[in-house]
């Protein structure tokens, strides 16, 4: 068979055959079991952290990745800016009659590559095949567990007036390469999503003094995590235009559609927050593994907004996001 | 780009200017670009930029929303729209659906898209069903709408066209008692399809300087910079900083096309009234293709305001460049893009939609 049809997911023959094929295939490891309900955890050491997330992106295949990585490092990325390292993590797939089972192959394989990158073990999974129609595809989800870093105190309450923003690296890259990849609007380009685990670099910051906060601005990108930031504390973010590392495609993009780089989202990029006497250790330490990572601007008292200090030296508030973002039709 | 910018900028700034010089674009994507590059507030004080008619969602006319909305909710039609029209509202009392968004919700096929090509898409995707496309837009816009429709349309698609042209707008205002600005930047996309040629008029017949700027910081800055030294030398001329995408005669390709799909009509603006020869309208051999002609069309133009801005909303006269969005007595208070009154709150090429996404909150004490 080509295709998944129902049968493979009414529990009999044919899902038994997937679930060998594929998933115990790629994902094979000593705590996941096919013949029991629940996995059974050895005992760990330290605070837990635990995190879900579900994936829908379209394409599900895109330069630099696809869903199946994607639904990996999401996870793994959420728990390790909270300062916790993925042990485990659950699998849920929806997919649609109909999907072509080499597809699933390579979606199912990707996740393999991450989850050993990431050093997690998939435990538990399950998959349901809803009739052609009910679905787009395959939507994914996971939930992670974590063993929380003892040096690792991050909490976007911990931020100060004076503190310092940093981010690993340009941003805005996934979004537009999601935009180039679905063709929409005639655009061809060879940009790749920046998809990845961030776990190596928050590995390195953890012992960091200073460390208040970090986050992973994934959707609505940077301009949407320095609103989180201002709305949780009530104090005021300025960032500097000139700083703020994007790709010469991406802001080519961007300009051809009428969108601001600064909403699109980032799937492997952090943005940092340090109290200002740390922070040029704390970018030397960063620098080796995120080689383009900057300061990028500060926290400050008020106004309780985002300014952007343009190139020509202008002011903007970047605001939070209204609804979606919509290229220009003129 | 990012030194360029700034030469250009203290450029501006060594130049001997005394008095107020106003500057209007017609462009949405020039007033995004102002906003976000925060021209305002690094420009000398004597200069005011001044957003003009560069929105097609908020002029396109109210009935033929409504007629959208209608034909959605009661023929077996499914309505393909550019997604900042779904929430346009039109002028009927608030029980009664008022935009495409409500219209989805209670049950229309309604489908958004980016590029008119899509609707092409679709139309083949859905080989068993009629589609209506609402076309509404400028030049840029209805340029490819003319090459689909030159092409061969899909015999289940049909057009429910509001295309504009954007000179005659401009032409419109100049022509009225007070024009209200000095210099004119011209749109860039526009011209790169029409050719910088359309807007020889302004210079000739009107001694506006103007120049066609592209969508950068440093485009819009060299643009400003050429009308300013026009105006202080005494010497007008129609300039180009857009030398890279636009020529004086424009695509040849694209505005033959234009031609020969479309009639060039007087059309409604909303709240604005008729301007002359402003509107394409699809020419008869496509009137198998025209929604106009083939469906009994729901307009009822015995409604209260039909065809005009909604009450108290002054969209009309920011359009027009008469006012700043925040001199609008709405602006912010009971309109805002969540809840937006009029047209320019909604659409991302409208002014007050712009100005507040760029975080202009407070209402301007009017002079």
């Amino acid at each position: 068979m080509k295709h998944i049809s129902l049968a493979h997911g009414n529990g009999g023959y044919y899902m038994r055959q997937l679930i060998e094929n594929l998933f115990v295939k790629y994902l094979h490891n000593p705590l996941l079991k096919i013949d029991t309900d629940a996995a059974c955890l050895p005992p760990l050491e330290g605070e837990l952290m635990m995190s879900v997330d579900g994936f829908t992106v379209h394409p599900l295949e895109f330069p630099g990745g696809n869903i199946g990585s994607l639904a990996i490092h999401g996870t793994v990325n959420d728990l390790a800016v909270s300062g916790a390292v993925a042990k485990y993590l659950s699998l849920s797939l929806i997919i649609e009659e109909g999907f072509e089972i080499e597809c699933l192959d390579r979606i199912v394989r990707a996740m393999a590559d991450a989850a050993n990158d990431a050093g997690v073990a998939i435990v538990c999974g399950d998959t349901k095949v809803v009739a052609r129609g009910e679905a787009s595809g395959l939507y994914i989800s996971t939930t992670g567990i974590g063993i929380k870093q003892a040096s690792a105190n991050l909490s976007i309450h911990n931020i100060a007036k004076g503190d310092v923003l940093l981010v690993s690296g340009p941003v805005g890259d996934h979004g537009s390469a999601i935009m180039l990849a679905r063709e929409q609007f005639g655009l061809r380009g060879d940009l790749q999503s920046d998809a990845a685990s961030v776990l190596p670099l928050c590995q390195a910051l953890y012992d960091q003094p200073g460390l208040h906060f970090m986050r992973d601005p994934t959707r609505g990108g940077l301009a949407t995590v320095l609103n989180e930031i201002t709305r949780a504390t009530g104090l005021g973010v300025r960032v500097y235009e000139e700083n703020i590392p994007l790709r010469d495609e991406v802001s080519g993009i961007c300009d051809i559609l009428g969108y601001d780089p600064l909403y699109l989202a980032c799937e492997g990029r952090i943005v940092i927050v340090v109290a200002r006497a740390g922070a040029d250790d704390l970018l030397q330490v960063l620098k080796q593994v995120a080689p383009q990572a900057v300061i990028i601007g500060e926290i400050i008292q008020q106004p309780s907004r985002v300014i952007l200090q343009t190139v020509t030296g202008g002011e903007r508030v970047l605001e939070e996001l209204e609804d979606e973002p919509l290229p220009r039709i003129c | 780009m990012t030194s360029r910018a700034k030469q250009w900028l203290e450029q501006i700034h060594q130049l001997p200017l005394t008095k107020k010089i106003r500057i209007m674009n017609v462009c949405g994507g020039h007033e995004r670009t102002i906003s976000h590059a925060g021209l305002r507030s690094v420009l000398p004080e004597t200069i005011e930029l001044i957003p003009g008619p560069g929105c097609p969602v908020c002029v396109c006319p109210e009935e033929d929303i409504y007629t959208a909305i209608q034909l959605a909710l009661n023929e077996p039609v499914t309505l393909v729209t550019f997604g900042d029209m779904l929430r346009v509202p039109v002028n009927v009392p608030h029980a009664e659906i008022r935009t495409m968004e409500q219209a989805r919700a209670a049950g229309a096929d309604i489908r958004a898209i980016a590029s008119p090509t899509e609707a092409v898409k679709l139309a083949h995707d859905m080989p068993y069903r009629q589609l209506v496309f609402f076309a509404a837009g400028f030049e840029t816009t209805m340029a490819p709408v003319a090459a689909m429709v030159a092409e061969g349309l899909p015999d289940n698609l049909l057009l429910l066209n509001a295309g504009r042209l954007t000179w005659p707008a401009v032409a419109m205002l100049l022509a009225s008692e007070s024009a209200g600005f000095d210099a004119l930047i011209a749109p860039g996309h526009v011209s790169a399809v029409m050719g910088s040629e359309q807007w020889q008029f302004v210079v000739d017949q009107y001694s506006i300087a103007t120049a066609v700027a592209g969508f950068t910081a440093d485009s819009l800055l060299a643009a400003l910079y050429s009308t300013l030294r026009q105006l202080l030398d005494g010497r007008l001329f129609l300039d180009n900083a857009y030398p890279e995408v636009v020529t004086p005669g424009g695509n040849v390709t694209a505005k033959k096309l234009l031609h020969e799909v479309f009639d060039i009509d007087n059309a409604n603006w909303r709240g604005i009234g008729e301007i002359p020869a402003s509107g394409y309208a699809l020419k008869s051999q496509f009137d198998l293709h025209n929604a106009r002609k083939q469906f009994a069309l729901i307009n009822d133009a015995s409604r209260k305001h039909a065809g005009t801005m909604p009450a108290g909303c002054d969209c009309a006269r920011v359009v027009l460049g008469k006012i700043y969005p925040n001199q609008c007595k709405l602006y912010g208070l009971s309109c805002k893009p969540r809840q937006p009154v009029g047209p320019c709150m909604v659409s991302d090429e409208g002014a007050c939609r712009i100005w507040w996404a760029n975080g202009v909150r407070e209402q301007a004490k009017i002079a």
